[in-house]
C-alpha cells in the first residue's frame, strides 16, 4: 500500500476496537476542561498552604480539610518537594491540560511520544495521587472534600484518557510485531515516517470494530 | 506556536518575580531571574525560525536548572526560590510542546512519499 492511499488530511478516522477516533478534538478537549477545574481547586489548596487565604473552602468536613493541608504529612511532604503538594497538584493537572492539548487528530500514530506521556502523567500518576489522598484519611485521621474532588476528577481523567492510550499502545506494538526491528519501533514512536510505519497503522485501522 | 508563546509569558513572570517577591536587593536572584529569562525568550524565539525550529528544548535544560537552583540554593527554598521551583516544573512541560503543534508533523503533511 502506498503513502498516496493515507491522504495526510484524512487524520480523523475512527480507530478499531473503537468506533470513534480517541484523538479527535472532541475527545481531549472535555479532558483538557476538566483537567483545568481540577488545576484551579488544586491552586485553591496551594493557596490556603502557602498562608495567602484563612481557610480552605469545605462545605462537608468543616475544618477537616485544614488540618489535612497543614498536617505534618503534608508538612513533611513540603519539606521533601521544597514547595507544597497542592502546588505540585496543580502543575501535574495543568500538565494533563497542556498535554492533552497538543497535538493533531492523529496524534496516536504522528506523535505516540506525546500520547504515552500524556497517559504517564494521566493514568500512574493519577492513580498514585487518588491512593495517597485515600491513604492521608487514614494516616490523618480527617477528611479534606476538595482533595477528595480532585481525586474524584482524577479517576474520570483516567477512563477518559485510556483509550487513546491504548490505540497508541495497540500501533507501537504492531510496528514491534510486524517488524520485530528496535529501529522502526523507535521511528514510530518519534513520529518518524516511512512506508512499513503507515502500512502498520493501516492494519490497526482496518480492525474490526468491537 | 502556542508553546512558544506561553514560554514567553513565562519568561516575562520570571523577569517580574524579584520585584514580586521584594527579592531584588540580592543581585544573584534580580540578574539570574532576568538572564534566564532573556535565555528563554531567545530559545523560543529562535524556534520560530526555520533552521533553528528545535531551539525549544534547549528550555529543558534550562528549566532542570532553574528547579535545581531553587530546590537547592538556600534550604529550606525560600518563596523567590519555590518560585523558581514551580516555574521550572512548568516550562518542563511547555517546551516539550512541538512548534505547531495542533498540526501533524512535517514529514506527515504531504500525501506523496
Amino acid at each position: 500500500m502506498s503513502i498516496a492511499s493515507i491522504p495526510a488530511q484524512d487524520i480523523d478516522r475512527p480507530v478499531p476496537p473503537y468506533s470513534h477516533n480517541p484523538s479527535a478534538w472532541s475527545q481531549r478537549i472535555p479532558i483538557c476542561l476538566l483537567a483545568f477545574v481540577a488545576a484551579a481547586i488544586s491552586s485553591h489548596l496551594a493557596l490556603y498552604q502557602w498562608g495567602f487565604i484563612e481557610n480552605a473552602w469545605d462545605p462537608v468536613f468543616g475544618g477537616a480539610s485544614n488540618r489535612v493541608l497543614k498536617s505534618d504529612t503534608a508538612m513533611s511532604m513540603y519539606r521533601i518537594l521544597g514547595i507544597h503538594d497542592a502546588a505540585l497538584g496543580v502543575l501535574a493537572y495543568l500538565g494533563d491540560a497542556i498535554l492533552g492539548f497538543a497535538g493533531s487528530p492523529r496524534r496516536w500514530q504522528y506523535r505516540p511520544w506525546l500520547v504515552i506521556l500524556f497517559g504517564i502523567d494521566v493514568i500512574p500518576l493519577g492513580i498514585v495521587s487518588v491512593v495517597l489522598v485515600v491513604l492521608q484519611a487514614f494516616v490523618v485521621g480527617d477528611w479534606c472534600f476538595l482533595c477528595l474532588v480532585t481525586a474524584g476528577i482524577s479517576l474520570i481523567l483516567v477512563y477518559w484518557a485510556w483509550d487513546e492510550v491504548r490505540v497508541s499502545l495497540t500501533y507501537l506494538w504492531i510496528v514491534w510485531k510486524r517488524n520485530h526491528s528496535k529501529r522502526m519501533l523507535w521511528d514510530a514512536f518519534w513520529g518518524n515516517r516511512n512506508d512499513e510505519l503507515d502500512r502498520s497503522a493501516e492494519e490497526l485501522l482496518s480492525r474490526e470494530v468491537s | 506556536m502556542w508553546g512558544r508563546v506561553v514560554e514567553i509569558m513565562t519568561a516575562v513572570w520570571l523577569a517580574a518575580s524579584p520585584f514580586v517577591f521584594s527579592s531584588q536587593s540580592d543581585p544573584a536572584i534580580l540578574w539570574g531571574d532576568l538572564l534566564i529569562a532573556l535565555l528563554i525568550c531567545i530559545l523560543s524565539g529562535l524556534s520560530y525560525w526555520p533552521p533553528t525550529r528545535h531551539a525549544h528544548l534547549l528550555i529543558l535544560l534550562v528549566a532542570i536548572g532553574l528547579i535545581a537552583w531553587g530546590r537547592f540554593a538556600v534550604l529550606p527554598p525560600p518563596p523567590e526560590h519555590q518560585n523558581h521551583i514551580v516555574v521550572g516544573l512548568f516550562l518542563l512541560m511547555i517546551a516539550l510542546i512541538p512548534n505547531h503543534a495542533s498540526q501533524p508533523p512535517r514529514v506527515w503533511q504531504t500525501t506523496a512519499n
